[in-house]
């Protein structure tokens, strides 16, 4: 479904990722492990058309992601839901909701079907519709966050890092929900630090170091890594 | 009492002009965070342009300010294009100095065309109208109307419409914006032609109270500055509210103070009211 090949990415003379190859199959979830600063975001951007890649191919299905616009990257069924929310504050819920649904502006009908359907994984969200997203606690505002990526339609939704600054509960659920999106047939691709959560939940997974992939292996093979329970599990 | 009220009614009037060229300024930097310098010469290109529109093809006064709508949008998305969308990577002070180039770039080729004269922009509502010896010219009750109707009009299309919304997203979080699918460069311009719509229109309902000159603009976005500074830099209730007050002190503070003052209490007012409120009226976000 996704593939990168050799993608690197630089700000200036700073190469923030080296010749990242990897790929996403379709109905799988992957994840991304990686400290802070490891390159998690950047990629995340670089297949999002937010930043664009020095050299590499990054394809989505049968097209080309390398140069297309974020609202092309969108259309195409690619929705990343970013660090920090990115939410609109003064919006009420409802309408960051709906914002979700841009790209599928003149589809009311599907739009209003799809609504239900995000409400119905966070039903909470109903009781809050009126209410300016950025008056939220952090987890109600992840749920409109996610909420409002799953109003795009992914075909593949990228998560960077929806437990951060979270309490413990909340992350429970949070992950909770994200195998549910998973298993209702949405392709997720998670960039995480809370590698033992992550792992619990995910197929695949991914190790990144100073913006290069060093590792690679399926959820048991990782939980059973000597490096990566010392680096990231702390067991 | 009956003077009182004629100040209401000349306080409404420069409020609404104020509030209309004020608003599409603080669209503009809502969205962009350009201190678009060269709004005022928009204003003054679509004073001309009604004017051209009546006196050298005769067209009639609503006709002339659509077509100068019209126009003026297309100058502003022009601008966006050919200017600030290749200077968006660039440090700040650019766009400024662009801004600047685009004003002066503007009223050159005004006065190449149509030379520095004052001219008067003749409309069919000369009438005065008498309510109980309240006297008001049916220009001015046409400025307060048109500006109402159209402030209603701009709120309904950003609050109701998905396409209006996306201005109002963008300018409450960009990348928020860019990952929901938002096209920035439409929005850009979308942003850009409605500024040019208000300056135009703005500047067809006034002109016909005052004079059309190049250098009309100058003082107008000068005191559009002051309100948007006023009111909270990006919000459009701020921008209202700032060209009200601006407008009713300069009428009130005109008439019972001096009419020779009346320039100095915009920029007195702005200097009280920051000391009292540093980030203005309505803080930003107040979309």
């Amino acid at each position: 479904m996704l593939q990168l090949e050799n993608v690197d990415v630089c700000y200036g003379s700073f190469k923030a990722l080296t010749d990242i190859s990897m790929t996403v199959d379709t109905g799988e979830l992957v994840v991304l492990l990686g400290a802070n600063g490891a390159g998690k975001t950047t990629l995340f951007n670089a297949i999002s058309g937010l930043v664009k890649p020095a050299g590499g191919d990054i394809r989505f299905e049968d097209k080309h992601l390398n140069g297309m616009k974020p609202s092309a990257v969108v259309s195409s069924g690619v929705v990343q839901c970013a660090e920090g929310r990115k939410l609109f504050p003064q919006m009420s819920v409802q309408q960051n909701l709906m914002m979700g649904a841009y790209v599928h502006r003149r589809d009311r009908e599907g739009n209003k079907k799809r609504l239900n359907e995000v409400l119905e994984l966070f039903p909470i969200l109903e009781d809050k519709a009126n209410q300016p997203a950025g008056s939220l606690s952090g987890g109600q505002q992840q749920m409109v966050a996610i909420g409002r990526a799953m109003m795009s339609r992914p075909r593949l939704l990228m998560l960077d890092e929806p437990s951060l600054g979270l309490a413990p509960l909340v992350v429970r659920q949070m992950f909770e929900t994200i195998r549910q999106i998973n298993s209702l047939g949405t392709t997720v691709l998670l960039a995480e630090q809370n590698a033992f959560a992550a792992l619990k939940i995910a197929d695949r997974a991914y190790v990144m170091e100073n913006g290069r992939l060093v590792m690679e292996g399926d959820r048991e093979a990782m939980l059973g890594n000597e490096e990566v329970r010392k680096a990231y599990i702390g067991a | 009492m009956n003077l009182f009220f004629q100040q209401i009614i000349n306080g409404l009037t420069l409020g609404s002009i104020y509030g209309l060229v004020a608003l599409g300024l603080t669209l503009v930097y809502g969205i962009l965070h350009i201190p678009n310098f060269a709004h005022g010469a928009l204003y003054m290109v679509g004073a001309f342009m009604s004017y051209f529109f009546m006196t050298d093809l005769g067209m009639h006064y609503w006709i002339a300010m659509a077509g100068s709508a019209a126009v003026v949008a297309v100058l502003a998305i022009l601008c966006e294009r050919l200017v600030f969308h290749p200077l968006r990577n660039s440090p700040p002070i650019h766009d400024k100095i662009a801004a600047i180039g685009i004003l002066l770039f503007l009223e050159a080729v005004v006065q190449m065309f149509w030379g520095s004269d004052f001219r008067r922009l003749s409309s069919p509502f000369t009438g005065i109208m008498n309510f109980d010896g309240l006297i008001i010219p049916e220009q001015r009750l046409l400025i307060i109307v048109g500006a109402f109707a159209l402030v209603i009009a701009l709120q309904l299309f950003l609050r109701k419409t998905m396409t209006g919304a996306t201005i109002i997203a963008m300018a409450q979080s960009r990348e928020g914006a860019f990952l929901v699918g938002i096209d920035a460069n439409r929005v850009a311009m979308m942003t850009f032609a409605i500024s040019g719509v208000l300056a135009a229109v703005a500047a067809s309902l006034y002109a016909p109270i005052n004079l059309v000159y190049p250098a009309m603009g100058h003082l107008v976005i000068m005191k559009a500055f002051v309100i948007i500074i006023l009111g909270g830099m990006g919000s459009i209730p701020g921008a209202i509210a700032g060209g009200m007050i601006i407008g009713f002190a300069e009428a009130f503070g005109g008439f019972y103070i001096s009419t020779a003052y009346k320039d100095i209490i915009a920029f007195g007012l702005l200097v009280l009211i920051l000391s009292v409120r540093p980030q203005g009226l309505f803080a930003k976000g107040a979309h």
